[in-house]
């Protein structure tokens, strides 16, 4: 019996092993021929597109354009996708035509598909060529499933009008599982423009990751409006906010924040110390350096870390006062900071 | 009599009941795995990682390279880390004690100056003698320490470290110019949960390797080579991605992986002692988050490619599988407490003991069908038809498992550009059936004495740089 069952599962196994190995093969063939038609296929549109990208008028070579290769959509796709890499700006515009007059039905029907990685490629090609008048597909995308939500708000985000900036922080605020990290990278590509949205999010009661990255924001953006906003936040209970507070406040380099950080630098929290001291660095207010220098004795390595790079920021004075605490003997971890800070600011400012 | 014979089937039982699972099990990881690569195609589909290049905000990331003896290969290695695509990142080489010139060769390449960095050791290792810091690459940092093994070293770098994300790289390795961002999308993705990431490393022998790139992918003349090419393929297309899609993944490659540093500081780092570190620390996190009740994954990623030189002799490769099965071993020795414990989810219920029956226990089952064979040989006792069907239907089951490796490659990346390959590649997979599995799987039983005469040493290995990898028959 048992011999039997071995004899079949031998034949069984031959001839899966068999066919098995002749479809990858026939697979090979197929695709290779299939790419060498496609090449071809690329290479005639690509000249064809490069005429309509340099004629006089581009929109009607591109509605010619599209007439002619419309129907080889997959390869059509595929260059538009790599043009849209290469361009910016105004001479996105064939593009675009080339888009709406050939892929765009299908990709709006396929915005629906019941498959999270057909809407997902869709979405996709919408970040590229949608127009701010097609908000309103993608705005039904936002209560998907996170990534497919997070690739709507990269769309959004690409035709920013007032209309999809408060889309974009309505969602935010009702997130429940926001990925700040994405968060971050939308806000910071859409630029000053969100300020007003960001004042307003701040006043409202968030929670402190939320109001810590817009903290965060209005610092990386540089929105100087927002310093008073910010200062808020520099008391309150909460220690990562008020670490973001410190961070903003040294990017944004209102000299009046000095008060601020001085404070800031007598925290109860060693991180928001060395946070605050690092943002005093940068304001390069000489009154400062006493604080600094206290800084670079603190028995915390992250305080004396921050405090030695702060005062490395300001030039020729500060590093005249890392000489001379590496020089001193009476803390000895304070003076090995001083010596890597200098030793750094020399040896990474040879390198670059 | 009879109760030798009534033990003797009841051994031949116990074999084709594991021969029948394992090869099961490998079939479904490599339809789970088929499944895996076609949904991980789709949904990348269109994604431009250079747009994750371009993003004003992203985790910085330490590469950290540990060395010992190093100096073939560690050149056109740490050209090609610094020259992957990702915006912020250092390389840390740590010099674990080389007694050959990779300091020198390290040195003398990249205009290596002492720097006096004050660092925290947060982790154990042995003492540092130094940290050097290139002239002319600022991002790269060179721990020179007193040698004290793969992990210690690991430990050192992760000191030196600034970044909230690290990269364990092999120092004879080569990774892809895009990987890291190709790696780090699970981290960008889903920040919080995910603790760790790996991707495919692949041998570049037989590869045409200039400038620290991968410009060229061949098949080497090596048989021995060849082998491996497949139980790669095998092991990261088939296996690791199918246990991934379980949420099984216990092992993500020392050569190529990339942690978040707070989990690993938090667990202690790398375990000095440990011989397979890399499976210990990705365990270790992963009990960490079960013991702390909070959700984690850890990631494994078809397309992000390392590629490292496998070696070309039966003695160097008998060393390191026998030190890979130590420390498949020694882990789950450690880890005990994990098998078939409910607490610690799919980890705990499935992955720990598959490693343990199959993974662990499988050579000795696979080497006690050879010696019965042989004893029924000697006794004139094989029905000789049924051996030969059987044997065959071993070989085209194994052959079979290792055409669907190939078919996943096909599907993902389909590196190897001739159809010549796929039938070189084929004949290893009915080839590795007459000498090369039954040998491993005798180093791999005879580890397991070694573990218990408690031989913790890792054994050297010989490089031959990339250069030249792969080009003797």
């Amino acid at each position: 019996m048992l011999s039997i069952v071995v004899l079949y599962s031998f034949v069984y196994l031959l001839l899966m092993s068999f066919s098995l190995f002749l479809f990858i093969f026939g697979r090979r063939l197929l695709i290779e021929s299939r790419e060498r038609r496609d090449r071809r296929i690329y290479d005639l549109m690509e000249r064809d597109l490069l005429e309509v990208l340099t004629a006089r008028d581009p929109r009607g070579e591109a509605i010619a354009f599209a007439r002619k290769h419309g129907s080889q959509s997959r390869v059509l796709k595929e260059l538009l996708v790599a043009y849209r890499e290469a361009l910016a700006g105004r001479t996105l515009e064939p593009l675009k035509v080339i888009f709406e007059r050939t892929i765009r039905g299908r990709c709006l029907r396929e915005l629906h598909s019941r498959w999270l990685a057909a809407r997902l490629q869709n979405v996709r090609l919408f970040i590229d060529f949608s127009r701010p008048e097609e908000a309103v597909h993608l705005v039904k995308l936002l209560h998907d499933k996170p990534i497919v939500r997070l690739a709507a708000l990269n769309a959004l985000a690409g035709i920013a009008s007032r209309e999809t900036l408060a889309h974009i922080f309505d969602l935010f605020e009702k997130d429940p599982a926001p990925n700040l990290y994405a968060y971050s990278n939308i806000f910071f590509s859409l630029g000053p423009r969100i300020e007003p949205f960001i004042r307003t999010t701040l006043d409202k009661p968030l929670p402190p990751a939320k109001s810590g990255l817009l903290v965060e924001m209005a610092g990386r953006l540089l929105l100087r409006g927002l310093y008073l906003d910010v200062i808020a936040f520099a008391r309150h209970p909460d220690k990562e906010l008020r670490i973001r507070a410190a961070r903003a406040l040294g990017r944004l380099l209102v000299p009046e924040s000095v008060r601020t950080l001085t404070d800031l630098a007598a925290d109860a929290s060693w991180e928001v110390q060395a946070q605050a001291l690092r943002s005093l660095g940068r304001l390069q207010d000489w009154r400062t350096i006493p604080i600094m220098i206290k800084g670079i004795f603190s028995p915390q390595w992250h305080v004396r870390f921050n405090a030695g790079y702060g005062l490395a920021a300001f030039g020729l004075v500060g590093i005249l006062q890392l000489q001379e605490i590496s020089r001193q003997k009476e803390d000895r971890f304070a003076a090995d900071m001083a010596s890597m800070v200098l030793d750094t600011v020399i040896l990474t400012g040879g390198a670059s | 009599m009879d109760a030798l014979r009534f033990l003797g089937g009841g051994i031949e039982a116990v074999i084709l009941v594991y021969f029948l699972l394992i090869n099961t099990f490998y079939f479904l990881f490599s339809i789970l795995s088929l499944a895996g690569i076609l949904r991980y195609r789709r949904l990348v589909t269109f994604v431009r990682f250079g747009e994750i290049f371009r993003m004003p905000i992203v985790k910085p990331i330490s590469l950290i390279v540990p060395a010992f003896n190093e100096g073939q290969g560690i050149i056109d290695s740490i050209r090609s880390l610094l020259s992957v695509r990702y915006p912020v990142f250092e390389v840390i080489v740590v010099n674990d004690g080389s007694t050959d010139q990779t300091l020198a060769r390290l040195v003398e390449a990249f205009e290596l100056r002492p720097w006096k960095a004050v660092y925290r050791k947060s982790l154990p290792s042995q003492p540092i003698r130094g940290i050097y810091r290139s002239s002319i690459q600022p991002k790269l940092i060179v721990v020179d320490k007193v040698n004290g093994r793969k992990a210690d070293a690991m430990n050192a770098g992760l000191n030196v470290s600034r970044y909230p994300l690290f990269c364990a790289v092999d120092g004879d390795s080569i990774l892809e110019k895009d990987a890291l961002l190709k790696v780090v999308r699970p981290f960008l993705e889903d920040p919080e949960r995910t603790i760790g990431a790996g991707g495919i490393i692949r041998l570049s022998n037989g590869c045409d390797v200039r400038e620290g790139q991968v410009v060229g992918v061949g098949i080497p003349r090596n048989w021995i080579a060849r082998f491996q090419i497949l139980e790669y393929l095998r092991a990261f297309l088939g296996g690791r991605l199918g246990m991934a899609m379980m949420r099984s993944t216990l092992i993500i490659s020392g050569a190529f992986g990339i942690f978040r540093k707070d989990i690993a500081m938090a667990c202690g780092g790398y375990r000095a002692a440990s011989i397979t570190e890399d499976m210990d620390l990705c365990i270790r996190m992963q009990k960490h988050m079960h013991d702390m009740k909070k959700p984690y994954r850890v990631q494994f990623i078809p397309d992000p490619i390392c590629w490292t030189e496998a070696p070309e002799s039966l003695r160097v490769l008998a060393r390191q599988r026998s030190r890979w099965h130590r420390g498949l071993i020694q882990t789950l020795v450690r880890y005990r407490s994990m098998l078939f414990n409910p607490r610690y989810g799919v980890a705990g219920l499935f992955a720990m003991p598959f490693y343990a029956l199959f993974e662990m226990t499988g050579p000795f089952i696979e080497c006690l069908g050879y010696a019965l064979f042989l004893s029924h040989l000697l006794l004139g006792q094989v029905n000789y038809p049924f051996a030969v069907t059987f044997f065959f239907v071993a070989v085209f089951y194994g052959t079979f498992v290792s055409l669907l490796s190939i078919l996943l490659e096909e599907l993902s990346e389909r590196r190897y550009p001739r159809l010549r390959d796929i039938f070189i590649l084929t004949a290893a997979g009915v080839a590795e059936n007459l000498f090369y599995r039954q040998y491993l799987s005798v180093v791999r039983a005879w580890s397991m004495i070694d573990f218990m005469k408690g031989k913790n040493e890792w054994g050297a290995m010989e490089k031959r740089g990339f250069a030249r990898a792969g080009q003797t028959p």
